[in-house]
């Protein structure tokens, strides 16, 4: 395979033919975030949370889909990709629920580790949240499309790993969502087997596991109680 | 400067029912000729040295394209008429498949030969479904002459969605998937229908073949200005006297059009180049209509002195808000960021700190979208807050 150089941040980095700038950047320890990247799944360019600064480009540039090309000068993490990141970021907390603090996955929150890597707290734009029934119907998974960001990871790892096409995507532009199959039903028990591959997928509280501890929280709800009026 | 009409030659000439009305003028003599004199090398390099730009919106050099997919490895390859006329204010399209199928059949042949496709697709935006006869009758008027021998052209029809304009999701749609944009590269030249190397122009783009390889190269790039060459068919809607279809050559002034063919009288501002166009105070009539100034799609929408620029830059943002595809986070989350900002604007509730989030947000998404929709979905915010800020600063909220 042919070797080639190129230069990220400043420094001379070693590439082969195929690779994109993200396989380049991770090899030679540079971090750049993914939300709907996954190694384990054909490309999606969706999420632009990965985006870097290519000399000569008129737009910034998804890294995740980009192939790295000879003498390319690229920045991961310029003020401009900054801005642009965080802008991202905000755009995706606008109409996520504000329910961090009882969501299952908060500390495994990929959302949330990102979004705390760019400095983004509140976002300063206003969108409507999204609000969908909680579907926990089915025994293997348990789905809260209002958590959902639209990385498409959960539709392309059943589709293309499970060998299934439980999921699918309907409407558009801000009403787009994940839908089971293709008349936007709620995951029951008969169109998804437990395999469960999609779930680890998720980066944020969307899909989980129906845990034992969830059951055992559904049965009794959690209680705080205060001292202060006694 | 009058009208100079030579894609839309046969426009009112010919009857679009009957190909030898077609055939009695010069009708499929330049396919004669491409296929019998000429190479698809040569034919290439003279649709090169012809200057020829695609007439879609982004100006793509036409003969470059065609090289690409004509070099791309491949055994099978495809054109595309880009027949969706999706932008806002375009009908120019529409107007040419109503009266002159034939040209743009030739055009789409000769395409075939040069880069050695076997299949042409037109895509037909689903509005225009009225003209699926015609154009289903043209095609097989031209099949049964022997004109499409080792080519075979079928028509797509759309389903309404203004993003399956944007070439990877008009490819996408074909393939009888969601229409929805792909990342690039790869672009069409080398990977696009269904992976294979693939041209796709604008329904104007090939009208202008069959003349330059009748007339040559030097005939057409005599035409126009250094980067834009030949004619350019404009829509002129909105406030004017004569809103239709004109055929002016490359560089005329905006005003020859606005005034001196659709009458208008001085207005507000122009809207050039659809929803995603931009947008131009009425003071700049004299800005050449070229690829070095301003062209798109040759939309020009006019507005009169009684329009309230920021309702209309709010109602664009509905637009381009409900026909994002959804998949890019800038562009299915900004464009609804900026529905609500604007409605506070338009309601005279706006803040000033909206102004500023409307900035920001316009620039990461400009640099960060997927396609075009979302690159170009905040120009007219940036132009109109630009030009007409004053408009926006008297609908902030007093209080
Ligand atoms: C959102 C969007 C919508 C578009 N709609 C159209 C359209 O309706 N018709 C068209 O010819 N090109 C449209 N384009 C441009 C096409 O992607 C493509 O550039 C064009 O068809 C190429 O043909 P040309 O080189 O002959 O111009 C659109 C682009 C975008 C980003
Ligand atoms: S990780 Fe590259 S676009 Fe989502």
């Amino acid at each position: 395979m042919k070797e080639f150089s190129a230069t990220i941040n400043g420094s001379p980095v070693t590439a082969r033919d195929g690779m994109t700038i993200l396989e380049v950047a991770r090899e030679n320890g540079i971090d750049i975030p993914t939300l709907c990247y996954s190694p384990e799944l054909t490309l999606t360019g969706a999420c632009r949370i990965c985006v870097v600064e290519v000399e000569g480009s008129r737009t910034l540039v998804g890294s995740c889909h980009t192939p790295i090309a000879p003498g390319m000068v690229i920045q991961t993490h310029s003020p401009r990709v900054l801005d642009a990141r965080r802008v991202t970021m905000e755009l995706l907390l606008a109409s996520h629920p504000e329910v961090c603090i009882v969501c299952d996955k908060a500390n495994m929150c990929d959302l949330r580790k990102i979004a705390a890597d760019l400095d983004v707290g509140l976002p300063r734009f206003r969108l409507p949240k999204h609000y969908f029934p909680m579907e926990d119907v089915s025994p293997y998974i348990t789905r809260d499309m209002s958590k959902c960001i639209q990385c498409w990871k959960c539709v392309k790892a059943c589709s293309e790993i499970a060998k299934k096409n439980v999921y699918g995507i309907a409407y558009r532009g801000f009403k787009s969502k994940v839908v089971v199959d293709f008349d936007d039903q709620p995951m029951d028990k008969e169109v998804c087997r437990d395999c469960g591959i999609c779930i680890p997928f998720c980066p944020t509280g969307a899909l989980c596991k129906p845990s034992p501890v969830r059951q055992a929280k559904t049965a009794r709800p959690l209680v705080i109680t205060g001292t202060a009026q006694q | 400067m009058p009208e100079k009409r030579i894609v839309l030659r046969n426009c009112g000439v010919l009857d679009p029912k009957d190909i030898s009305t077609y055939l009695e003028k010069d009708g499929f003599k330049a396919w004669q000729k491409a296929r019998t004199e000429l190479s698809p090398e040569q034919l290439i390099a003279e649709i090169k040295a012809s200057g020829l730009r695609g007439r879609g919106g982004a100006g793509f050099p036409c003969g470059l394209k065609w090289e690409l997919t004509s070099k791309a490895p491949g055994d099978e390859k495809y054109v595309v008429c880009n027949a969706d006329e999706g932008e806002v204010g375009t009908f120019k399209d529409r107007y040419i498949l109503e009266n002159d199928p034939f040209t743009l059949i030739e055009g789409l042949a000769i395409a075939g030969y040069a880069i050695g496709a076997r299949k042409g697709y037109i895509y037909l935006r689903a509005e225009y479904h009225y003209l699926l006869d015609l154009l289903t009758g043209a095609i097989n008027q031209a099949r049964d002459r022997g004109l499409l021998e080792q080519f075979d052209i079928e028509i797509r029809q759309g389903a309404g969605a203004y993003i399956c304009g944007e070439e990877s999701a008009l490819m996408d749609s074909i393939e009888g998937k969601r229409g929805e944009a792909r990342y690039k590269p790869p672009f069409p030249p080398s990977r696009g229908l269904w992976q294979r190397p693939t041209v796709i122009n604008n329904v104007e783009t090939l009208m202008n073949i069959p003349q330059i390889i009748l007339n040559g190269c030097n005939w057409f790039s005599q035409m126009g200005t250094e980067r834009s060459k030949g004619t350019k068919v404009f829509s002129v809607s909105g406030d004017v006297q004569r809103p239709a279809v004109y055929e002016l050559v490359m560089g005329s002034p905006l005003r020859e059009l606005v005034e001196g063919l659709a009458r208008a009288k001085a207005g507000r501002f122009i809207q050039i180049g659809g929803a995603t166009g931009r947008i131009v105070p009425y003071e700049m009539i004299d800005t050449p209509m070229d690829f070095e100034h301003i062209l798109g799609a040759g939309s020009i929408i006019v507005f009169d002195q009684s329009r309230d620029i920021v309702d209309i830059v709010r109602r664009t943002m509905e637009f381009l808000a409900e026909e994002s595809c959804g998949k890019c986070t800038p562009c299915r989350q900004g464009t609804r960021v900026m529905v609500g900002i604007l409605d506070k604007f338009a309601h005279g509730q706006g803040e000033e700190r909206d102004i500023r989030s409307l900035e920001e947000l316009s620039s990461a998404m400009m640099l960060s979208s997927l396609c075009g929709l979302g690159q170009a979905a905040p120009i007219p915010v940036v132009d109109s807050l630009q030009r007409f800020r004053s408009d926006y600063e008297a609908r902030i909220r007093k209080n």
